[in-house]
C-alpha cells in the first residue's frame, strides 16, 4: 500500500543519501579539477604514450584514457573528438573506459559502501588495460 | 595557473555534480519505496535472481544491483548503503555486487556516449554484462579476495561504521 508514509520515507532516504554522497563526491572533485590546472595530467599522459602501440591506440589517445580515467567519460570525449580516430580505435577506447572511468570519484562512493577502494581500482584499471590488448588482437 | 577559473570551475563543477546526484537520487529513492510498497522492485529485480543464485547472494540484493545497473554506481552504492544500513545484505554480498557494479554500471547512459562518436552499442553492453559476471563469479568462488576493511568484520560492516 502506498501512503504518505511511502513519500516520506523516499524524501529522507533522498535527503541522507545525497549527504552521504555529497560529502565524498565535493572534495575529490575539487581536487581533480585542481590536478587539471596543472601540468600533472598531460605529463602523465606523456609518460604513457610509448605503451599506447601495444593497445592499438596514436600516442595522443592516452590523454582521452587518463582524462577518462581520473575525471570522467565526458572529459575523454572531449579529448575523443579532437583525434582522427578510426571505428577500431574507438570501440577499444570505449571498452577500456566503460569499465574504468571517474576513479577519485566512484571508488569513493563504493567505499561508502564499505569496500576495499584499492581492491576496486585494481581491479578496474587491470580490466581495462587486459580488455584494450585483447581487443587490439581481435579486431 | 588560472585561480579564479580554477574555482569557478571547482565551485559550480561540484555543486552542479551534487545537484544532478540529487536530482536523480531523490525521484529514484521515491520510486523505489513507491516500489517497494507496490511489489513492483521485487519483480523487476527478479530477473536478477538467477545471477543472484549464482554468485550465492541473498535475493535482496537484485534490488541495489538493478538500481546500479540502470541509475549508474553512485545511485546503486546509495541503495546498497541504504540495504546494509537494515541489515539486508552481508559484506560478502555487498562486496560482490560492488565488484559487479564497477564493471558494470549505468548501460544506458554511458554506452550511448560512445555510440555516438561510432562504437557498437550491443558489443559495449553485451562485453561489459559477460566480464562483470565472469569476474564476480570467480570472486564469488574464491574466498581470499574478498578483502576486509581494516575494523569490519562480516556482516553490517557499514552498520559499524556509521554506529
Amino acid at each position: 500500500m502506498v501512503t504518505t508514509e511511502t513519500f516520506k520515507r523516499g524524501i529522507n532516504k533522498g535527503i541522507t543519501t545525497t549527504w552521504e554522497l555529497a560529502k565524498v563526491v565535493v572534495p575529490v572533485y575539487i581536487i581533480v579539477t585542481f590536478l587539471s590546472y596543472t601540468p600533472v595530467l598531460k605529463w602523465f599522459a606523456g609518460v604513457c604514450q610509448p605503451f599506447m602501440h601495444y593497445l592499438g591506440l596514436p600516442g595522443e589517445a592516452s590523454l582521452a584514457l587518463v582524462m577518462g580515467y581520473t575525471l570522467n567519460i565526458y572529459a575523454a570525449i572531449g579529448v575523443m573528438t579532437t583525434l582522427p580516430l578510426t571505428g577500431k580505435e574507438v570501440t577499444i577506447i570505449a571498452i577500456m573506459l566503460l569499465l574504468c572511468h571517474s576513479l577519485p570519484v566512484e571508488t569513493a562512493v563504493s567505499k561508502r559502501t564499505g569496500v576495499n577502494g584499492t581492491v576496486m581500482v585494481t581491479i578496474r584499471v587491470l580490466l581495462s588495460i587486459l580488455s584494450g590488448v585483447v581487443l587490439n588482437w581481435l579486431i | 595557473m588560472d585561480y579564479a577559473a580554477f574555482l569557478k570551475e571547482a565551485a559550480s563543477g561540484s555543486l552542479k555534480q551534487v545537484l544532478l546526484m540529487a536530482a536523480i537520487i531523490f525521484p529514484l529513492m521515491l520510486v523505489l519505496e513507491i516500489a517497494k510498497d507496490l511489489n513492483v522492485m521485487d519483480k523487476l529485480s527478479m530477473m536478477l535472481h538467477p545471477l543472484m543464485r549464482l554468485f550465492k547472494i541473498s535475493h535482496s540484493g537484485a534490488v541495489p544491483l538493478m538500481a546500479g545497473l540502470i541509475f549508474g554506481i553512485s545511485y546503486g552504492a546509495g541503495v546498497i548503503i541504504d540495504a546494509a544500513k537494515s541489515g539486508e545484505l552481508d559484506y560478502r554480498e555487498m562486496y560482490l555486487i560492488n565488484i559487479f557494479l564497477i564493471i558494470c554500471h549505468s548501460l544506458f547512459e554511458d554506452t550511448a556516449l560512445f555510440v555516438v562518436l561510432g562504437a557498437n552499442g550491443v558489443f559495449l553492453i553485451v562485453s561489459r554484462l559477460l566480464l562483470a559476471i565472469i569476474v564476480t563469479l570467480i570472486f564469488s568462488r574464491w574466498k581470499k579476495l574478498i578483502v576486509q576493511n581494516a575494523g569490519m568484520h562480516g556482516a553490517g560492516g557499514v552498520e559499524s561504521r556509521h554506529a
